[in-house]
């Protein structure tokens, strides 16, 4: 390949990294997490939260109860199914009908039960929307809101990272055999850093194209379906997805009694994908023109088109199965197409294994963005090295050395220490969402404008430390919890994972504090990762 | 681009002309023709995909938008001029339309 092109790449792979790896950061930590969106869900919910689950028809009697008496539950009600049985508990949302379509923020929750004489309670909720937030974080890159303009922003950084990715790989491939593979270490830090950049955006690129890719379409489906709508499909893609036809007030009232009970749904959904793991009912507009009840659930041989699952459709009076498009197991060759492109983003296939290898991924293309800025850095105060005396460093090397610092430890220690407050909120606080948005920000912002104060040099170390603090935090309060029941923590041994895996990642970081300690008082005196160099303009 | 001076083809000299970056003109026929190309493309594929319940069809002609757009926003560069990567990718997109005309729903053919 000519010399000018890899230069052109070279130059497309600088701008777009530079300008998207901090956002892209924050995307693939909070992602990481996301995985385990379910397991991090059960271990912030406190022990009194946490209902014994009964026989499955046993709920029957609530949700027939309940459905006939709240016209409005949203987007329908959910029970939760363990196996062969229920959770005793309704839950669904009403969200404000001025919201955007995806912002859950302004949502009311609200849940309903049955109390000791067997009468519907309904009670609105506070749920603490912890992961719901790392989510969010994840889905519009470290934005507090999944509204259409912060997805908009997602969207553009994620073309970028498209274009990033093609045109790393252009400047790699002249060399690609000769480098791949080869990793130097040794007194040049930046070959090093080079080599394990490229080795890692190489071995992880299908998963990084596949984010890319799919990320760009979540950002911005609905305005390709409606540019679409008007010149492909001429109005039958809206068509499609109009409401149900006819008058609403012709149809027959329908009595949610005369329901199927879960286990018969269940059964159908069953016998319509033979394998298929149930996990919960969905139950919308029963007592209107056009009622369904959804059967969520995942076929541990298939792959589930979201990350909850899949569902079969079902008519919950007549028991017709109305859609099993989405249905994991049993999808046809181009709804299985469909799925597998967010399968691929969700890690909703292959079980327990693809969980942890898309955490592992997830948090290696985090350190990729990192270590990418960081070659940025030094690629610059390379060219400005000459002669015996200290150089003048560029600004915009220091500028960006303190935010990337600030920015990716920042996020880490927010999400560690908002994550650690789960155990320590409930019951002390009433609005439980908004602190968990405030101790993420709060850390954030301090962590930026402490690595601007300090510059990078200094305030790696100490935001090192503080992230292993916070990371620390999770598995100690759970042991306090264990340790000291009436100080308001718990733990569960179930979800010991959760703080295993913290611990892991507080050890880890002690050790980046301590290696980042050594290399700022004994590193290259002109590097902007020197304090030396600070203590010698001084004096 | 109209108005553009016509380039002197470089007639076989013994140093290659160099790569133009061009930058603002190739990138905006990389965002510009590149979407316009993909849409053109994802129309295509509904044609080819007729049988199909809308519902499905039109989620994989959406799904092929991004891939098609940001593969051309992302190879653009490996064109030698700013003209050039608008003249190609114009005719491209014309060559496109006219075979989606062809092919389209309810079209000539």
């Amino acid at each position: 390949m000519r010399a000018d092109f890899i230069r052109i790449y070279k130059s497309v792979h600088t701008w777009t990294g530079i300008v998207s790896g901090m956002a892209l950061f924050i995307a693939f930590y909070a992602g990481a997490l996301t995985v385990f969106k379910e397991p991090i869900r059960d271990w912030a919910t406190p022990p009194a939260a946490i209902l014994q689950p009964v026989p499955m028809d046993e709920v029957q009697s609530l949700i027939v109860q309940t459905l006939a008496n709240t016209p409005a539950t949203g987007r329908g009600a959910v029970v939760r199914l363990q196996g062969d049985q229920a959770v005793p508990r309704l839950e669904w949302t009403v969200r404000d009908p001025n919201a955007d379509d995806h912002d859950d923020s302004a949502a009311r929750h609200y849940e309903a039960r049955l109390d000791a004489a067997g009468k519907v309670q309904v009670s609105e909720q506070q749920p603490s929307r912890l992961v719901e937030f790392i989510d969010v974080l994840h889905r519009v890159v470290g934005l507090p809101v999944d509204s259409d303009p912060n997805r908009w922003v997602m969207g553009v950084i994620s073309a970028l990272y498209f274009v990033a990715l093609v045109s790393g790989v252009v400047v790699l491939l002249p060399s690609l055999v000769k480098d791949f593979l080869a990793f130097r270490v040794g007194r040049n830090l930046k070959r090093m850093w080079l080599d394990a950049h490229n080795v890692v955006g190489i071995v992880s690129l299908p998963f990084h194209i596949v984010m890319a890719l799919s990320a760009v379409v979540f950002a911005f489906h609905d305005q390709i379906y409606a540019v679409q709508d008007q010149l492909v499909h001429e109005g039958r893609w809206a068509q499609a997805f109009a409401g149900p036809r006819g008058n609403p007030a012709e149809a027959p009232a329908r009595n949610p009694a005369e329901m199927l009970t879960p286990t018969k749904l269940v059964r159908i959904a069953e016998v319509a994908s033979p394998g298929f793991e149930p996990s919960g009912l969905q139950y919308s507009r029963v007592t209107g023109p056009r009622p369904t009840v959804r059967v969520w659930g995942k076929h541990p041989e298939g792959i589930s088109p979201r990350a909850l699952g899949g569902f079969a459709e079902i008519d919950p009076y007549s028991g017709e199965l109305l859609s099993a498009d989405y249905l994991s197991g049993a999808q046809s060759t181009p709804n299985l197409i469909i799925s597998s492109f967010f399968a691929l983003h969700m890690a909703s296939f292959g079980g327990l294994a693809v969980l942890w290898l898309y955490f592992l991924l997830g948090l290696a293309g985090a350190w990729l963005f990192y270590g990418g800025n960081l070659l940025w850095v030094e690629t610059r105060r390379k060219a400005q090295r000459r002669g015996a005396d200290m150089p003048v460093q560029r600004r915009d090397t220091a500028i960006m050395a303190a935010a990337t610092v600030g920015v990716c430890l920042g996020c880490m220690a927010g999400i560690s220490l908002t994550m650690a407050a789960a155990k320590w909120l409930p019951g002390r606080v009433d609005d439980l969402a908004a602190w968990h948005v405030g101790i993420y920000y709060g850390v954030f912002f301090a962590s930026v404008g402490w690595a601007f104060c300090r510059g990078a040099a200094r305030a790696a170390v100490s935001l090192l430390w503080l992230t292993a603090a916070c990371t620390a935090a999770i598995p100690l309060s759970s042991l306090l919890g264990w340790l000291a029941p009436g100080s308001g923590s718990w733990a569960d041994g179930a979800l010991l994972g959760v703080d295993l895996t913290a611990l892991a990642g507080a050890l880890a970081l002690v050790w980046m504090a301590r290696a980042t300690a050594r290399r700022v008082r004994n590193g290259p005196q002109d590097s902007v990762w020197s304090v030396r160099r600070r203590e010698v303009a001084a004096t | 681009m109209p108005g553009a001076p016509t380039e002197s083809t470089p007639a076989r000299r013994a140093r290659p002309v160099p790569i133009r970056p061009d930058w603002v003109s190739k990138t905006l026929a990389g965002v510009l023709l590149g979407l316009s190309l993909a849409l053109t493309c994802s129309g295509l594929l509904a044609a080819l995909l007729i049988g199909m319940p809308v519902p499905v069809s039109g989620q994989l002609a959406m799904w092929l938008v991004p891939p098609v757009w940001l593969g051309v926003l992302s190879f653009v560069y490996f064109f030698s001029s700013g003209l050039r990567a608008w003249l190609w990718l114009g005719g491209v997109n014309v060559l496109a339309l006219g075979i989606w005309w062809l092919v389209r729903p309810g079209g000539v053919a």
